[in-house]
C-alpha cells in the first residue's frame, strides 16, 4: 500500500509523524519503507538518525533517481545503518524498514515532464511488490512532488493508495488542513486534472492532528483553573471548527499529543525512550501504534 | 569470447496463479512474435528475443575506458504461472574496425558486443561482476529490470500478490574450457556465477543460469517467509497463516535442472553437492509441513480434550 503524508503548512510534525507510523508498522512485523519526497530539505535521515544522509544522501537519491541520472534510488536499511543503538539491530519478527533518502543540495523539482512520472510510476510498482507499507513524505504546501504523485499514482489504479493530511490543532492549521484539500488547485482539483476520480479520492484522504493538548490531560492539573475553562472552551470551538470544514471527527485517522520529545528533537520514539529514560510519553507511542494498525485497516477507510 | 548476463526473478504480481491461457497476453512484448509455452514438467513460458542497441563503455575492474557497440538480448519468462524472470546478455568480440560501423552491422549480429579497442576478458568479467563499478557503464541489469516492470505492468495482473518478496539479480559470466560452475552468495540481492563450457556457446548455458537464479530465489524466498513465521515464538495459528503463502504458491515449483541441456546438467549436479540447494531447500519444506502437522494435531487435541 501507497501512503502519502502530506501538510498545508511547515512545522506539522508531518515528517517525524509518518516516520514513527512507519517504525511502529515495522515492529509490527511488516516490510515497510519510507521515501523522503521532501526535495526541498531532505532531513528524514536525521529522524531515523542515518549519519550519511542526515541532509540527503551524496550517492543518488530519489531526486537523481526522478530526474533520470541513476538507475536506481539509495536505499538504506535502517536495522543495519542507523547510528541509535536501539534501531541498530532488528527486534525478532520485525519487519524491513528501508529509507530511501533525497539528495544532499536537491531542490524543489520547477516543474515535472512525462518521462518523470513513468519513472515514479515504476518506482512505487517495484516498491509496493517488496513492501507492506510504502509511505512517501511530501514537503508542506501544494509542491510539485505532490502532483507528481497523484500523476503517478492516477496511472497505478490496481495498487490501493491513501492520503494522510498533517495539521497542528490551531484555527489555522484546520482552515489550511481544508484548503489543502478542497480548495482550488488543492489536492483534489490537482488529482481530478490528473485522472484521480474526484470522489474516490476523498475516500482517501483522512487527516491527523498533531501535536495535540488534551483539556483533560493528567499534566494540565498544575493550570489554573481559569486556564483549564478556557482550554476546553477553545478545544470545543476547534472541533466545531474542524466539523465544518470537513476535517472533524469522522475523517480524522488519528491524532497523536503533545510530546516534548517531538517538540524539540524529530526523532523515532523507541520503547527505551518510554521504559527507560522516560523521556517520552506512553501515549505517544500508543497513538503511533494507534494510527499504524488503522492506515491499513479498511474499516477506519469506509466511504464517509 | 566471454558472455555475461544479469538475470532477475521475481514473484508475478498477482494474487492467483496465472493460468497458461493468460501467459501469453502477459508475455507479449513484441507484436507479431510467438510466446514459446511448454508444460511438462512444468509450465513455463518464454517470451521472444528483443534487443537493445547499445554504444557504451564496459565495466572494467582496472577501470579502463573499454567501449563496446553492439546488441543485447533479453527474454522475459513465467514459471509455474508465479515467478518471472526477465534475463539479458551479450557476448563479447572484438571489432575488426577500430571505430564505428554502420547499426546495419550491429544489428546482423544479435546479442553481440564489439569492443572497440584493447580488453581483457578476465578484467571485463571482473569488472561485471563487482555489481556497479563507479561511472557509467553497460548495465543489462537495467533492461532486465526495465522488461520486467514492463510484464509486472500487463493488464491482466491484478498486481496484488499473496506475499511480499524481493526480486534477486544473478550476474553471470560464461566462457568456453574446461565445464564448471561457481555460485557466489553475495551481500542482500546480488549473485554471482561463473561458467565455463565445452565448446560452442549455446543459449542452453543462458537456460542454465536463469535456472539456477530460479531456484535460487524460491530458496532464498522461502527462507525469509521461514524467519518471519517466528515458529516457537509466535502462536501457532500466526505460524501457521505466515507459513501459508509459501505452500500456496512456491513449495511444488522446485524442479533444478528440469529445463537444462543433458550436457550441462553435471554443473547442476556440481552445486547440488556444494552448496547443495535442494538439501538446504528440502528441510526448509519439512520444516514448513511439520508445523502444519504439528499445528493441526494441536487444534485436534484441543478439540477431543477441552480445556
Amino acid at each position: 500500500m501507497l501512503v502519502f503524508a502530506i501538510s498545508d503548512k511547515g512545522g506539522t510534525g508531518r515528517s517525524v509523524t509518518s516516520s514513527n507510523i512507519v517504525y511502529r508498522r515495522a515492529l509490527q512485523g511488516q516490510d515497510v519503507c519510507y521515501l523522503d519526497f521532501d526535495f526541498g530539505s531532505p532531513t528524514v535521515g536525521a529522524i531515523f538518525r542515518v549519519s550519511g544522509a542526515a541532509r540527503g544522501t551524496l550517492k543518488g537519491g530519489l531526486h537523481r533517481y526522478l530526474e533520470g541520472e541513476i538507475a536506481e534510488p539509495t536505499r538504506i536499511d535502517v536495522w543495519v545503518e542507523s547510528d541509535r543503538d536501539a534501531l541498530r539491530s532488528k527486534p525478532p519478527g520485525a519487519g524491513q524498514m528501508v529509507l530511501f533518502p533525497g539528495d544532499e543540495g536537491g531542490a524543489e523539482f520547477p516543474t515535472f515532464e512525462g518521462e518523470m512520472v513513468e519513472r515514479c510510476v515504476r518506482l512505487f510498482a517495484k516498491l509496493q511488490e517488496q513492501f507492506d507499507l510504502v509511505m512517501v513524505d511530501l514537503s508542506a504546501g501544494r509542491s510539485h512532488a505532490a502532483l507528481l504523485a497523484l500523476a503517478a499514482t492516477a496511472r497505478l489504479p490496481k495498487i490501493p493508495c491513501r492520503w494522510l493530511v498533517f495539521h497542528r490543532w490551531t484555527r489555522q492549521h484546520i482552515l489550511a488542513a481544508d484548503g489543502l484539500v478542497t480548495g482550488t488547485h488543492g489536492l483534489l482539483d490537482a488529482g481530478e486534472a490528473h485522472g484521480h476520480h474526484r470522489a474516490l479520492l476523498a475516500d482517501r484522504i483522512r487527516f491527523v492532528r498533531t501535536a495535540v493538548l488534551d483539556p483533560g490531560a493528567a499534566e494540565l492539573d498544575g493550570l489554573r483553573d481559569t486556564q483549564k475553562t478556557w482550554l476546553s472552551e477553545f478545544d470545543r470551538e476547534l472541533r466545531e471548527l474542524a466539523s465544518r470544514h470537513g476535517v472533524g471527527r469522522t475523517s480524522m485517522l488519528g491524532k497523536v499529543p503533545l510530546d516534548p520529545v517531538l517538540q524539540w528533537r524529530e526523532q523515532l520514539i523507541t520503547d527505551e525512550d518510554v521504559q527507560g529514560t522516560m523521556i517520552a510519553n506512553v501515549e505517544t507511542v500508543v497513538a503511533f501504534d494507534e494510527l499504524a494498525k488503522k492506515i491499513v485497516d479498511d474499516a477506519a477507510w469506509e466511504g464517509l | 569470447m566471454l558472455i555475461m548476463g544479469e538475470v532477475r526473478t521475481g514473484l508475478l504480481q498477482n494474487s492467483a496463479e496465472v493460468p497458461e491461457s493468460d501467459l501469453s497476453s502477459v508475455l507479449g512484448l513484441l507484436a507479431g512474435e510467438r510466446v514459446r509455452i511448454s508444460r511438462r514438467p512444468i509450465l513455463h513460458a518464454l517470451s521472444p528475443d528483443l534487443l537493445t542497441g547499445v554504444d557504451c563503455l564496459l565495466p572494467s575492474a582496472a577501470q579502463a575506458k573499454i567501449r563496446g557497440v553492439g546488441t543485447v538480448v533479453s527474454r522475459c519468462s513465467i514459471t509455474g504461472g508465479r515467478v518471472v524472470q526477465s534475463s539479458s546478455y551479450v557476448r563479447v568480440t572484438k571489432a575488426e574496425t577500430g571505430h564505428r560501423l554502420p547499426w546495419s552491422h550491429y544489428l546482423a549480429r544479435p546479442g553481440v558486443i564489439e569492443v572497440l579497442g584493447k580488453a581483457a576478458a578476465a578484467d571485463l568479467a571482473d569488472g561485471f561482476l563487482a555489481f556497479g563499478l563507479p561511472g557509467e557503464h553497460l548495465d543489462v541489469g537495467s533492461i532486465s529490470d526495465r522488461l520486467m516492470d514492463t510484464v509486472q505492468a500487463a493488464e491482466s495482473l491484478d498486481r496484488a500478490s499473496p506475499f511480499r518478496s524481493t526480486q534477486t539479480r544473478l550476474r553471470w559470466v560464461a566462457a568456453s574450457g574446461e565445464p564448471g560452475v561457481r555460485f557466489v552468495l553475495g551481500e542482500g540481492v546480488e549473485r554471482r556465477v561463473r561458467i565455463t563450457y565445452e565448446g560452442e556457446f549455446s543459449t542452453a548455458v543462458l537456460d542454465l543460469c536463469e535456472d539456477l537464479a530460479l531456484h535460487d530465489w524460491l530458496l532464498t524466498t522461502l527462507l525469509v517467509i521461514v524467519e518471519r513465521a517466528r515458529i516457537g515464538a509466535a502462536p501457532r495459528a500466526e505460524v501457521s497463516a505466515r507459513l501459508a503463502p509459501a505452500v500456496d504458491a512456491l513449495l511444488h515449483l522446485w524442479m533444478p535442472g528440469a529445463r537444462i541441456h543433458p550436457s550441462l546438467a553435471p554443473l547442476w549436479e556440481s552445486l547440488e553437492l556444494a552448496p547443495g540447494f535442494t538439501r538446504q531447500w528440502q528441510s526448509l519444506v519439512e520444516r514448513v509441513r511439520d508445523q502444519f502437522a504439528v499445528n493441526t494435531l494441536a487444534l485436534l487435541l484441543r478439540e477431543t480434550n477441552p480445556v
